[in-house]
C-alpha cells in the first residue's frame, strides 16, 4: 500500500498500531506523553516517506530510531529527573492496564527483563511482528531475535513461580 | 511443544495502555503542515538554519579560475607547427601572482589525422599540403602550498600545412 500524506488511510493503520507502537516507545521514554511523542514523530516520518506500511521493521526501527535520538537528546534533562521520575512517573503511567495481582505481578517482572528481551517480547507479543521483521527492526538476524524471545520467556517464568 | 505458551497466553491478556485520543489529531495535523515545519513532537524540535557549503562555493570559484586561466593560455599559446604523436611538455614555472595555482604541465595526445591534399593557399604559387590533425590536450595546474592539483582536458582540431616539395 502506498502511503499519500492526504490519503486518510494513515488512521485506519495507525489506530491498529498505535497501542503496540506506544508501548514499544515506552521502554526508552520517562512518560506516555513522551512516549507519544516519539510515536508521532516516527509515524509521521515513516508515512512522509512513502514507506510501504506493510514493511513493519521498518516502522519499528523508525520508533526506536527516534526514541534513541530523543534519549540521547535528552540524556542531561534525563539523568536530572531520574530519581523524580522512577519514584513518582512510572507509577502514575503504567504502560499496562492491570487487572489483578498476577497480572501486576507480570508487569512487574517484565519490568527486570533486560532492555534487549524486553523488546523483542514487545515486538512478538504485543505487536505480533514476526521474528524475521524483529531482526529488520533491530538489526539482528531472526535466530538472535528468536533467541532473546525464549530467553526473555524463560526469565519471565523464572520470576513468576505460579505459572 | 511449547513450554511458554501458557506465559505467552497470560502475556497477551495484558492490554497496553490506550494512546491518548489527541494523539491522532497532533499526527494529522503534522501531515497536513508542510515537510520543513514537521517537528511534530515539541520536545523533538530540530531548528533548521541555512548552511553556506563553502566546499561547494570553493569548488565553483576553483573552476571559474581554471577557465580564466585556460582562456588565457589558450590566446598566448604559440601556433603549433608539426602534429606530435604524443608529447608531454613541462611548461615553465610562472611566477605566481594572486592566483594560488601554476601552470605544472600540458599533455598533447593526436589521435587522429588526415592529409587533405594540395592546395594552394591564398594567392600563393608554392602547393602545400594540408593535414588537419585531432588531438586532446591535458592542461595542469598545481597549487605548490598545498599540492592540489586542477586538470582540465578538451579536444582541440589542428590544421597544418607542409610545402611540397622534390618535384
Amino acid at each position: 500500500m502506498q502511503n499519500v500524506a492526504t490519503d486518510e488511510n494513515w488512521k485506519t493503520c495507525f489506530s491498529q498500531l498505535a497501542p503496540g507502537l506506544v508501548l514499544f516507545a515506552r521502554q526508552w521514554t520517562r512518560s506516555a506523553a513522551d512516549a507519544e511523542d516519539v510515536v508521532q514523530e516516527a509515524f509521521v516520518k515513516f508515512w512522509r516517506r512513502n514507506h510501504d506500511i506493510a514493511n513493519r521493521g521498518l516502522l519499528y526501527a523508525t520508533v526506536r530510531s527516534v526514541a534513541l535520538d530523543l534519549l540521547r537528546r535528552d540524556s542531561r534533562r534525563a539523568r536530572r529527573e531520574a530519581t523524580a521520575f522512577s519514584d513518582a512517573d512510572q507509577s502514575v503511567q503504567p504502560a499496562f492496564e492491570v487487572n489483578d495481582d498476577s497480572q501486576r505481578a507480570l508487569v512487574a517482572a517484565l519490568d527486570l527483563l533486560p532492555d534487549e528481551q524486553r523488546e523483542v517480547l514487545v515486538m512478538k507479543i504485543w505487536n505480533d511482528l514476526t521474528f524475521a521483521e524483529i531482526g529488520s527492526a533491530l538489526e539482528i538476524s531472526q535466530n538472535t531475535a528468536a533467541s532473546r524471545y525464549r530467553y526473555a520467556l524463560a526469565a519471565l517464568k523464572k520470576h513468576l513461580p505460579s505459572t | 511443544m511449547n513450554d511458554f505458551s501458557e506465559l505467552e497466553d497470560q502475556l497477551r491478556k495484558l492490554r497496553p495502555v490506550q494512546p491518548s485520543p489527541e494523539l491522532a489529531t497532533r499526527i494529522e495535523r503534522a501531515l497536513a503542515e508542510p515537510e520543513t515545519s514537521s517537528s511534530t513532537a515539541g520536545l523533538l524540535s530540530r531548528e533548521r538554519h541555512f548552511h553556506f557549503n563553502w566546499l561547494s562555493i570553493g569548488l565553483g570559484l576553483a573552476a571559474a579560475t581554471a577557465l580564466v586561466l585556460l582562456a588565457f593560455v589558450q590566446l598566448h599559446q604559440p601556433a603549433k607547427q608539426t602534429p606530435t604523436v604524443a608529447s608531454t611538455k613541462i611548461l615553465p614555472p610562472v611566477t605566481p601572482s594572486t592566483a594560488q595555482l601554476v601552470p605544472a604541465g600540458l599533455t598533447q595526445v593526436v589521435y587522429h589525422t588526415r592529409d587533405e591534399g594540395v592546395h594552394f593557399p591564398g594567392n600563393s604559387d608554392q602547393p602545400m599540403r594540408r593535414v588537419r590533425s585531432h588531438t586532446r590536450e591535458t592542461l595542469q595546474w598545481r597549487n605548490p602550498k598545498t599540492g592540489a592539483t586542477l586538470r582540465i582536458t578538451y579536444p582541440t582540431e589542428q590544421i597544418s600545412l607542409h610545402p611540397v616539395s622534390g618535384q
